[in-house]
């Protein structure tokens, strides 16, 4: 090692810590500078983009600062150490990894998309298991009414109430369970759900919904107990 | 002669005021004019009824007339004097003070027995209405207790069962509730036009006992009436009409269909249902069930229920109402249980229920309940569709679930054909795993071993009644003989039966060896005696008589007691040769192992 070697410090404490400075920037120097084995003590090797997203500042100024500290710039590790370090790397980031991938692989994309026609109060929102009041009316692709319950008939009007059912825990099919948790009191969406998140295969014949239906509804979150 | 003695009478009480009736006064004119309505002279007393000039009277004691005046009724056949009784009835009704006309009417319909309920329903409904809407604001109470007289008197009467039955209407059930829906609906239209229930405590309270009324309904008769016939015209149906009218009124009080499926498993009950619902329990839990019977089967009121909820989820809420109509032992009851069962599980994918279902009480009863009316159900119709809906239930489950349902439908039941019918079951998911090729984790490999282990056993050993569990033996003789023919490579042992072979053979071929030997020569024995019996002709005096299909079977003569005995044999032979092929299957197959073995060394 000679000094020579050494890079010289870019940025003050204050500066790494500031916002202009962007992560990216900082990984950027410590991935041209540190030598494989510190990056990976301090996760930071990968594609910038990634690691800026799991690293926070902080962390990337105390590994900038550390890196000056123990000066273990590129090239001052042996191979043997670098490639021990990086299958011990793979070996402990390798389980979580796996774990994280499989729960995403399990829920995928939701299956519904949710447009805002009235804003509600951003502040009350269902918890999982609260009871929800809503009116609601569902349509086919096609238009076709299947189910709802704003009457439109004076006289039943008065006889109608919102369905009221514990959210999240289930009771209705999967797309309103979701999208109702995060619908604020007072709000009116429009669902659209995919089949699988509807009545899939199946269908509901007894509502006239056929196989694979793709679900509309307006839904109106009113109360939440 | 009692005409003219009502006719002077009356003159008597037109010139005096009401303060100066007395009370034996009274009771003369009361017995003249039963006197009168007994001689048939209506026509007159239902002019002095009108005649302005005796109000005062007949404002005082009127409602006592109710009485006589309904059994005139009843007694005579005379259309034209009927009328003329009726409208007296009508005169009393607008005459006299409400409250006790109510009660002169409730009691005529409370006295009434056998046929008569139904005339005097059908008679009295009209009156009852005209009283109750003079009543005003407080009739809440009023109309509570005059329907729940109603509903008591009418469940005295017979749900007719067949299509002709249902038109015959012989007690007049069907043309009651016809009558009730009339009955009811100036009161429904009280609250459906209400607009704010909180505050007019006295159309909450008109709510409350109407609520009571319909539910009370779906349990009589609704869940005992058939509806299914004439699927040519259902509208012609007297119940389905009925139930179309009972369902209509609990959504215009404001009732959501969907109570019957929200109800359940609240921990803090929704405040407004819990204080409509006047009585909780058993009765509630049959009417919920009817409601969702006649809802998903039915299919009434389905335009009024809520198409959100989640399959899985409805599935999970009838079958605490299929297990709740599945506890009943009539024949419509029954019915419905099924088809509600049969009508909630077609609603969801095969395999695609978890087995954390199984957790469910309800679910547990439901598979018990099926069990019992596929085995001791008298009708044969029943039996056979529990049984077909145990399948499908099967089907709906995952691995994992059909693994748990087996090994507990196993053990709860002791009958020797649901074993039998389990351990077919078993047979072809191990057949199917095999064939797939899948990893099947629960009938292959270790997890199979405790169940094949469970079905390849005999409850007593030796000992076992065999002709008693001759399903349960066959069914695993022939799973075991499947098992060895399937596995045709030892080394490929992915049933794990060969491990597991000495064990089956000590355990279950051992045993049954020696059972068949011993009953075998029991029975052998006993064919002798009878064939000694007979020839000796003193015929013993049976000890008990059997009854089948509730005909009581004659003694058995010794030519029976010898066709039965010869049929034991015969079970057993048939046992035996299966028996003798699955360990011929197994002796060859460890030969020709063995040989493989010593010629690879």
């Amino acid at each position: 090692m000679t000094a020579a070697s050494e890079p010289a410090r870019e940025w003050s404490n204050e500066q790494l810590h500031s916002d202009d400075l962007p992560k990216k920037d900082i990984i950027k120097f410590l991935q041209d500078n540190g030598s494989d084995s510190f990056l990976a003590e301090y996760k930071l090797l990968g594609n910038v983009k990634n690691v800026a997203k799991t690293a926070k500042k902080e962390q990337l100024a105390t590994a900038y600062n550390k890196l000056f500290e123990t000066k273990r710039f590129k090239g001052s590790d042996s191979v043997e150490t670098v490639t021990k370090d990086v299958k011990d790397v793979k070996i402990n980031d390798g389980k979580p990894k796996e774990t994280k991938l499989e729960e995403t692989v399990d829920e995928g994309p939701p299956k519904y998309t949710k447009n805002i026609l009235k804003k509600g109060d951003k502040t009350n929102f269902p918890k999982k298991g609260d009871t929800v009041h809503c009116w609601y009316m569902g349509t086919l692709e096609d238009g076709t009414v299947f189910d709802s319950n704003i009457q439109t008939s004076a006289k039943k009007k008065k006889a109608a109430k919102p369905l009221s059912f514990k959210v999240g825990v289930g009771k209705v099919i999967r797309g309103w369970d979701e999208a109702l948790l995060t619908m604020s009191k007072g709000e009116k969406a429009k669902l659209e759900i995919e089949p699988e998140w509807a009545y899939g295969r199946k269908g509901l014949p007894d509502a006239k919904i056929p196989p694979n239906a793709k679900l509309f509804f307006e839904v109106e979150l009113v109360d939440i107990d | 002669m009692a005409a003219a003695d009502l006719q002077s009478l009356t003159e008597k009480f037109q010139n005096l005021s009401e303060d100066d009736f007395k009370e034996e006064d009274t009771n003369v004119f009361l017995v003249t004019c039963q006197k009168c309505l007994e001689e048939e002279e209506v026509a007159l007393l239902l002019e002095i009824i009108r005649d302005e000039k005796n109000q005062a009277i007949i404002k005082h004691m009127g409602w006592n007339l109710i009485g006589p005046i309904t059994k005139c009724i009843l007694r005579s056949s005379n259309n034209g004097n009927n009328k003329i009784c009726l409208e007296m009835i009508h005169h009393l009704c607008t005459l006299c003070n409400p409250k006790e006309i109510l009660l002169g009417l409730l009691e005529q319909i409370d006295e009434a027995t056998g046929e008569q309920i139904s005339q005097v329903v059908l008679l009295l409904l009209q009156p009852l209405q005209a009283v109750l809407l003079k009543l005003g604001k407080r009739k809440a109470y009023s109309v509570g207790l005059s329907l729940s007289t109603i509903q008591s008197r009418i469940s005295c009467l017979p749900v007719p069962f067949t299509k002709e039955q249902i038109q015959e209407d012989k007690h007049g059930l069907c043309q009651c509730c016809c009558a009730i829906v009339q009955f009811i609906k100036p009161f429904v239209d009280v609250v459906a036009q209400s607009k704010a229930l909180q505050t007019e405590p006295e159309t909450a309270e008109l709510k409350k006992e109407l609520l009571a009324f319909c539910f009370s309904c779906l349990k009589y008769p609704l869940l005992s009436a058939q509806l299914n016939l004439f699927p040519e015209d259902s509208d012609d149906h007297p119940f389905r009409c009925f139930a179309r009218e009972i369902l209509g009124t609990l959504v215009s009080l404001g009732e959501p269909l969907a109570v019957a499926f929200l109800q359940h498993g609240k921990t803090t009950p929704n405040l407004e249902i819990e204080d409509v619902r006047p009585e909780e329990g058993n009765c509630t839990a049959e009417s919920f069930a009817c409601l969702s019977y006649l809802i998903f089967v039915q299919h009434i009121g389905l335009n009024d229920f809520p198409f959100v909820f989640g399959p899985t989820f409805l599935v999970k809420t009838n079958m605490q109402h299929v297990d709740v109509l599945l506890k009943r032992t009539e024949e419509s009851i029954l019915s419905k249980g099924l088809e509600l069962l049969e009508n909630s599980l077609l609603r969801v994918e095969h395999e695609s229920l978890h087995q954390d279902f199984l957790e469910i009480r309800a679910v547990l009863h439901v598979v018990q309940d099926l069990v019992k009316v596929m085995t001791l159900c008298p009708i044969e119709h029943p039996r056979k569709r529990s049984l077909a809906l145990l399948q499908l239930l099967i089907d709906k489950f995952g691995e994992e679930g059909k693994y748990k349902l087996f090994r507990c439908l196993f053990k709860s039941s002791s009958h020797a054909g649901v074993q039998g019918y389990i351990i077919q079951n078993i047979k072809n998911q191990i057949d199917i795993a095999l064939k797939t090729n899948s990893n099947s984790k629960c009938f292959l490999g270790p997890r199979l071993t405790p169940l094949l282990h469970m079905v390849l056993s005999l409850p007593e050993g030796a000992e076992t009644d065999l002709l008693q569990f001759s399903d349960r033996i066959m069914a695993s003789l022939n799973l075991l003989r499947y098992l060895i023919i399937r596995q045709d490579d030892e080394t490929d042992n992915k049933t794990g039966v060969w491990t597991e072979l000495s064990r089956i053979e000590n355990d279950y071929l051992k045993p049954l060896h020696l059972g068949l030997n011993m009953s075998k020569a029991h029975y052998e024995a006993e064919v002798k005696s009878t064939i000694e019996k007979k020839k000796g002709s003193h015929a013993k005096k049976a000890i008990c008589s059997v009854t089948v299909g509730e005909n009581k079977l004659p003694d058995m003569t010794p030519e029976m007691q010898l066709q039965v005995l010869q049929s034991a044999l015969f079970t057993f032979d048939l046992m035996e040769s299966v028996l003798a092929r699955v360990e011929e299957l197994i002796e060859v197959k460890l030969k020709s192992a063995s040989e493989e073995k010593i010629g690879s060394c």
